[in-house]
């Protein structure tokens, strides 16, 4: 119901859009047979910008006007120079009928090079870092692909490290970006849907997937949901995700987001659809299940053994990141008679002094906690140093020593932390912090019974929670048996050869099936 | 919206096979072996669980077998087409009446026994409201998501007890089970009758029916799902009586829970299982509680086309709250049960003859189409 009145509404905003259009469409400039007109309304509808260049020429022979102009920064000059200016006056020496058909055919050394017709073309490929190629006496542009600048150049992703594994990242070049999918995937069926999204800012979102392996509604439903955003600028892939996602009120992510090419490529090799965002170092992946959220690319880089081991780790992790506690807080102040009593003695004899009582004292630990991870993210690498000595003088000693919290709040808050550190999706850990002060805050007022209570409409919120339309609880909630070889346990490699059988793929086995055929034909 | 067919409103037979037990396993198994107890002697209570057990497999596959005859029907219509739309309408009815009532008794079997065994202060108002939001919460999601939310709670039931069961085997003792077969005729048909009547739950097939793809699996899947139930009760019942003795089992009010009391679990790091026993085990109770619920929505809905869900879901939720709030005791508490698994036996099981009596008449293979 929610989602049908946001996309009513959505649909209306376009609509509106479209008629603001329509009526500026009145005054619309447009390219006339003159040069200096055509040079004057360039300048003039991008509001004479310093960073524009127009580079007036004489065409040798013929002695006719001619105007290349780009905008400096977004564009290559030294292909400029070489490729189009130094070619154009080299080889123009002798009269030719038609001139521009010459140029575009012959001339000019660029593989991308088409005519424009309109001014709207034309000022779009010049703000893209295109080349214009203006002719007097033509009402005909050429629009020169000579897009480039400065870059980052590819590096270690940041946040997702791995001991083994390729250590490309994705940079904010969508194209290189694009190429980092591809020298992955050399398959004639990998296929890049592009969108420009943006009001104002005309980016290019990427929907990427393998044709033949991804179940083609799957594809329909994202480029109809990507088709549907509308807004002014996208910083990041995360605006994408925030607009196209099945549940805004939902602390989980609904998509992977990773910077690691490698992860995208094994995401749509396996079915799954790959976006990327122009602009964002972070592609997302969709659609996305709880397990995805707990697994790694590690868990596939290492032996099968080890890296199950790892994941029930990881799920341990996730369960003390959002349960521990409030599992204190309850045993501690509502069934104390539960904790062997030796330890019982020890947690009460370390509370001596302590003013509080332990809900209390839980939730105090648990924001200074968040506190300084949130000082420890913003502050620069220098200075954030500087926080831990903080945090671990005040809080585990200072506070302890004063007799604000106890020692083994500390150890409790400690391992807390510890935990939701060792989730591999930052997103996905931010979840469960969130859901850790719910479970407080039940463990606080009802004991253990408050926390079953919380466990249970956690659970109830996953199995209700969607995907790009697949349950979240998949393959659990709608059970794929076939496919838990790959949720708690990672099966080896062998025996993880057909795709996930909840993804509906068009193709079932990622094997290829023309070495069997081989085999049979020796 | 669904771009995954298994993601829409439909499910598949193993869900069927899943819901039965869920359903089942409540709060029945708390005390049926000290009713059971009373009744026989030693161990011999399990006869009248197995055949208690039979019985109700058998029953759970006439239901099963019934409703899927009419595949994608739901009760109302299919019961308005053997038996007219008036009578069908009145047992519409008294089904929302039962789910009601086995919701409310599971949320007040709640209240009571946590104070048993978890806290003595916390209001019963509190934690019956409290456990009434979350079952609130949960069907006001989807209905597959009701399905999916047994998947993930039964085998954690599953393991509960199956782990309860292991760590007691040291405090089993061989004379409390020896010798055997010493019980009259009469004990034995008052034990099947017993047992058979912990067994409760099967009423929800008229109606969850309706929603399964492949249909024609569901008599199988559905019995499959059962005797789960029926192993697992054969299992607490040895249990209960290897540890504590039969005369000790009958006199014991919850003989289930107090079994994880007795136990110890390897390793020190809780003492006093029995309060972690039983707070997993309110997800069994719970899912109970919330296909119950769910059951009532839906023969309401069916009742009323026009009526929201939500709707419902506000109109039931007071009442269901309020006949909770009835029984202030445990002693109240196990006549309510007991009166409300007579009332679980009698009405499927009278729809279920009338039904089938009326399939037979009207020469049903002409009614399927």
């Amino acid at each position: 119901m929610a989602r049908r009145s946001i996309f009513n509404r959505l649909m209306k905003s376009t609509s509106n859009r479209n008629e603001k259009n329509e009526q500026q469409g009145a005054s619309h400039p447009v390219i006339t047979k003159s040069l200096d007109d055509n040079i004057q309304t360039i300048k003039h509808t991008l509001g004479n910008p310093t960073d524009l260049v127009v580079r007036e020429l004489m065409i040798g022979g013929i002695e006719k006007r001619a105007a290349i102009i780009y905008i400096s920064g977004i564009t290559d000059e030294k292909m400029i120079n070489s490729n189009i200016l130094q070619a154009i006056q080299l080889n123009l020496k002798k009269f030719e009928t038609n001139i521009l058909e010459h140029i575009h055919n012959e001339v000019v050394a660029i593989t991308d090079i088409e005519r424009a017709e309109t001014f709207d073309d034309v000022s779009v490929g010049i703000l893209n870092g295109s080349s214009a190629f203006y002719l007097d006496g033509h009402k005909e542009v050429l629009l020169m692909g000579t897009s480039g600048g400065e870059d980052r150049s590819i590096g270690e992703p940041e946040s997702e490290t791995l001991i083994r594994g390729p250590r490309d990242g994705f940079v904010e070049n969508i194209h290189t970006n694009m190429a980092l999918v591809r020298r992955d995937i050399k398959d004639t069926n990998l296929r890049f849907k592009q969108h420009v999204v943006g009001k104002r800012s005309k980016q290019k979102v990427v929907v990427c997937y393998v044709e033949g392996i991804v179940n083609p509604e799957l594809v329909d439903e994202i480029n109809r949901r990507i088709e549907s955003i509308n807004i002014g600028y996208i910083s990041d892939s995360s605006f994408v995700e925030q607009w196209i996602e099945d549940n805004i009120y939902s602390p989980f992510p609904q998509f992977i987001d990773t910077e690691r090419p490698d992860m995208v490529s094994a995401a749509v090799t396996q079915g799954k659809i790959g976006i990327i965002v122009d602009g964002s170092p972070f592609a997302l992946i969709a659609p996305m299940t709880f397990s995805d959220g707990l697994a790694s690319p590690e868990d596939y880089t290492q032996r099968w053994m080890s890296a199950t081991l790892i994941r029930i780790l990881r799920y341990l992790a996730a369960l003390i990141a959002v349960f521990l506690p409030g599992l204190y807080v309850a045993l501690a102040s509502f069934h104390p008679g539960m904790i062997p009593s030796t330890l019982a003695y020890s947690i009460a004899a370390s509370r001596e002094g302590v003013p509080f009582p332990s809900a209390i004292e839980a939730i105090l630990m648990a924001v200074t906690f968040e506190l300084l991870h949130e000082a420890g993210i913003r502050l620069p690498n220098v200075i954030g140093q500087t926080i831990g000595i903080v945090g671990g003088l005040v809080i585990g000693e200072a506070a302890v020593s004063a007799g604000i919290v106890s020692p083994v709040m500390v150890i409790v808050t400690a391992l807390t932390a510890i935990a939701s550190f060792s989730i591999p999706s930052y997103s996905m850990s931010i979840a469960f912090r969130s859901l850790r002060f719910a479970v407080l805050l039940a463990g606080g007022f009802l004991g253990l019974y408050g926390i079953i209570l919380v466990f249970m409409m956690i659970t109830i919120h996953l199995v209700n929670l969607k995907s790009i339309g697949m349950p979240y609880s998949t393959p659990l909630g709608p059970t794929f048996l076939k496919d838990l070889r790959d949720v708690l346990i990672r099966a080896p490699i062998t025996r993880l050869k057909n795709r996930p059988a909840y993804m509906k793929t068009l193709d079932k086995v990622s094997k290829d099936t023309s070495v069997k055929q081989k085999k049979a034909d020796k | 919206m669904s771009t995954f067919k298994y993601a829409d409103e439909k499910i598949k037979s193993q869900d069927i096979m899943i819901a039965v037990p869920s359903m089942v396993i409540a709060v029945g198994i708390f005390n049926f072996p000290a009713t059971l107890a009373e009744s026989t002697r030693y161990a011999d209570g399990w006869v009248g669980v197995l055949i208690g057990g039979i019985i109700v497999i058998l029953f759970t596959w006439v239901v099963a077998k019934l409703a899927s005859l009419f595949p994608n029907q739901s009760f109302l219509s299919y019961s308005s087409s053997l038996v007219s739309k008036p009578v069908a309408s009145v047992l519409t009815i008294l089904f929302v009446l039962q789910g009601i009532l086995i919701a409310a008794f599971e949320v007040s079997t709640i209240s009571i026994v946590s104070h048993l065994y978890l806290y003595e202060r916390t209001p019963y108002e509190v934690v019956a409201i409290t456990f009434l939001l979350v079952v609130v919460y949960a069907v006001s999601g989807s209905r597959a998501g009701i399905f999916r939310i047994n998947v993930l709670f039964l085998p954690l039931i599953f393991l509960i007890s199956g782990l309860l069961m292991l760590f007691s085997i040291n405090f089993m003792e061989i004379k409390n089970v020896l010798p055997v077969f010493t019980t009259d005729i009469r004990g034995y048909v008052r034990g099947t009758f017993d047992s058979a009547l912990a067994y409760s739950g099967v009423g929800i097939l008229f109606f969850y029916v309706s929603l399964v793809r492949d249909v024609e699996k569901v008599p199988s899947r559905a019995v499959f799902g059962m005797s789960w139930v029926v192993v697992l009760y054969l299992f607490v019942y040895l249990t209960c009586i290897a540890v504590f003795g039969q005369e000790t089992t009958e006199v014991i009010h919850f003989p289930f829970i107090e079994l994880a009391q007795s136990v110890e679990i390897p390793g020190g790091f809780f003492e006093r299982m029995e309060s972690i026993f039983f707070v997993i085990w309110i997800t069994a109770i719970f899912t109970t509680a919330m296909m119950s619920f769910d059951v009532s929505i839906m023969a309401l809905q069916s009742l009323f086309p026009k009526l929201n869900k939500h709707t419902a879901v506000f109109i039931l939720s007071p009442i269901i709250y309020f006949i909770a709030m009835v029984p202030n005791n445990y002693l109240d508490q196990i006549k309510f049960g007991k009166l409300l698994s007579y009332a679980t036996w009698i009405l499927p099981g009278f729809v279920a003859i009338l039904l089938w009596v009326m399939y037979a008449v009207k020469g049903g293979n002409r009614l399927e189409k």
